[in-house]
């Protein structure tokens, strides 16, 4: 190679190193942006479909109105549920869209607020059996296929405590429920017993009349939520606050045009549109079976009650006891702030921020 | 200078540097992130890497197993077991094609066109067709590698020299002993080449069932210990993949070499 070649191979490299860091410098001094991870999951959806009617653009350096209302960005990152955890963790995002039990773990290394509770499972998460099985004891002579470490798993455990049984005496074996539902739904040897949640519950009820709801997560109110947990790094940046407004203030705007009887029908269907290929009724079931927290006040006394307190309680001891966490994680509740860092804070303030912003 | 031998010693010291390289990079890498997070788990110290691998080894206090041993028990079995009717499949379909044109021309197109669907996006096929246990597995991966295992077999074939055939005739051999003493012998070393360029995808296929629908093994682990951000038991996991991979690899290699000489002759 030349000198004056080697020359101009510096120069290129030097633009190609400068270049991009020319335009982060750029983008800096723009609005603010944040990233929420999200997966299809009905209240979670809600932000895909809030991106497909315009109230805000996911894309990043596009505003929507809301965007444009809290004068922040809002880069929507769509990716599987396992996926979203991860790239949480791994600080790729700003925000998730997450389960208050899978919360625990990413909490123990990015401290985190759940700023916006989205709904409960309340019949989502079911064990469907077969018809011959009318007692759970029949369950302890075989495998019971789920998702292992998750609130399958959990609501599994929680139905077996209720009805006086010891988890020990069973088998719960892991299988992703998509797999699970396709086997059950097939009639395969030894699929008698399943612990799935929506879509595959209502998919499989449909597709085999045989197949029964032996128990599901309406034994268990308010302790599976669906929430949206923020880093409280993200938080403390500048526009961190306005952003976590802006997701609420989006998720309750959609919302409003699921309960407007002009715009319901095509919401609903929009928001089941990829997560699952059910009727237009059967979304009407599915989001029965997942109650959405639709005014800010039930998101208030979700992120405030003493009930999440106790619930949580439960789903820590959970946590522990199945090595999901490897310590229990500190956490806090209300608006006050808390005498001692925290991992996981439950904050209704910004819900209020919303609520009292016109 | 282009293609300037080097000794040996000096390409061993290369090669390690190059892992050196690596681990330096990796550990600079964990360091800026633990600046930036000193709690963080998704790109752990030595010492977190240290803790997960002591994991993996020691008994589970819930399972009463050693996970890298149930683990290593299950993944391995139904990938030798998937190997095995793959490679048998390959070797009698690719000969058939190679030796007799009536085969041929029935199961060349069949074969080039199965060679293109990956097995991965094909998998709630393979779920409806084989279920969900073992036997699953060992479709998934015999069909995954046997129509590539079965064209490169059946090239193989027919680069054997006709004039080797001929003479192979004119002295006698028989259509049996043709196949079996001229050219399974010949299509050997290319089919052990073959076969190790195989294993890297039916490890691929195993993993992606194994996150999907097993409760124990590679794949399953991985998945799970990625949900929970055990990211230093997943580092060391995919680490033993690839010690694997990177075993066989050598093994067949060296099989080749000893056995075929007349193939590796000249050959680096």
């Amino acid at each position: 190679m030349t000198r004056i070649s080697l020359f101009r191979f510096f120069v290129f490299a030097a633009l190609v190193l400068i270049l991009p860091a020319r335009t982060v410098v750029c983008e800096e001094t723009k609005t603010p942006s944040f990233s929420l991870a999200w997966s299809e999951y009905p209240s979670w959806s809600t932000f895909g479909v809030a991106d497909e009617v315009k109230l805000i653009d996911g894309e990043k350096g596009k505003m929507g109105p809301i965007e444009k209302k809290w004068n922040v960005d809002i880069v929507l990152k769509e990716a599987d549920y396992d996926s979203c955890l991860v790239m949480y963790g791994a600080s790729q995002c700003d925000a998730v869209c997450i389960t208050n039990m899978d919360v625990l773990n990413p909490c123990l290394s990015r401290p985190s607020m759940a700023i916006l509770p989205t709904s409960t499972s309340h019949g989502a998460d079911a064990c469907l059996v077969t018809e011959d099985i009318t007692d759970v004891k029949q369950l302890k002579m075989m495998k019971v296929y789920g998702l292992a470490k998750t609130v399958s798993e959990y609501c599994f455990v929680r139905n077996l405590e209720i009805l006086g049984e010891k988890e020990k005496d069973y088998r719960f074996t892991n299988m992703d429920p998509s797999a699970a539902a396709l086997a059950m739904q097939q009639k395969k040897d030894g699929f008698d017993a399943i612990v799935v949640w929506n879509p595959y519950v209502l998919e499989t009820l449909t597709k085999r009349k045989d197949v029964k709801v032996l128990f599901d997560s309406t034994s268990i109110p308010g302790e599976i939520i669906d929430m949206v947990a923020m880093s409280k790094a993200s938080l403390d940046m500048p526009g961190g606050q306005a952003f976590a407004c802006a997701i609420i203030d989006t998720f309750y705007a959609l919302v409003r045009r699921m309960d407007d009887p002009k715009t319901a029908d095509d919401t609903l269907v929009a928001l089941g549109e990829k997560f699952s290929n059910l009727s237009l009724a059967s979304m009407k079931e599915v989001v029965k079976q997942t109650q959405f927290y639709k005014q800010p006040d039930q998101g208030i006394t979700v992120l405030t009650s003493q009930n999440t307190q106790d619930t949580m309680k439960k789903v820590v001891s959970f946590c522990v006891a199945h090595d999901i966490v490897s310590q229990p994680p500190t956490l806090s509740y209300g608006n006050a702030e808390p005498q001692k860092p925290v991992m996981l804070s439950f904050n209704p303030m910004f819900i209020e921020k919303v609520k009292n912003t016109p | 200078m282009i293609r300037r031998a080097i000794d040996k010693k000096k390409s061993l010291m290369i090669g390690v540097l190059s892992i050196l390289v690596l681990m330096g990079f990796y550990s600079l890498v964990s360091h800026w992130q633990h600046q930036k997070n000193p709690d963080d788990s998704t790109i752990p110290t030595w010492t977190q890497l240290g803790q997960g691998v002591q994991k993996i080894i020691e008994v589970n206090p819930r399972s009463d197993e050693r996970w890298i041993v149930v683990d290593s028990k299950a993944t391995m079995s139904r990938l030798f077991l998937g190997l095995f009717f793959g490679v048998a499949g390959a070797v009698v379909i690719g000969l058939l094609m190679g030796c007799f044109t009536p085969f041929e021309a029935f199961l060349a197109p069949p074969m080039s066109l199965l060679a293109k669907v990956p097995p991965t996006a094909a998998l709630a096929v393979f779920f409806v067709l084989a279920g969900t246990d073992t036997r699953m597995y060992v479709a998934m991966i015999s069909f995954g590698v046997l129509p590539t295992l079965a064209q490169s077999i059946y090239l193989a074939v027919k680069e054997v020299p006709d004039e080797t055939l001929y003479k192979a005739y004119t002295l006698g051999a028989s259509q049996t002993e043709l196949i079996w003493n001229i050219i399974l012998r010949h299509i050997m070393p290319k089919m052990l080449d073959a076969v190790r360029l195989q294993i890297g995808p039916a490890m691929v296929y195993l993993i992606a069932a194994e996150m999907v629908v097993g409760d124990v093994g590679f794949g399953y682990r991985i998945r799970l210990q990625s949900r929970l951000l055990n990211m230093n038991v997943v580092y060391p996991y995919l680490a033993v993949l690839a010690a694997f991979g990177f075993f066989m690899d050598v093994l067949l290699r060296r099989t080749q070499h000893i056995f075929f000489r007349w193939y590796t002759h000249g050959k680096r």
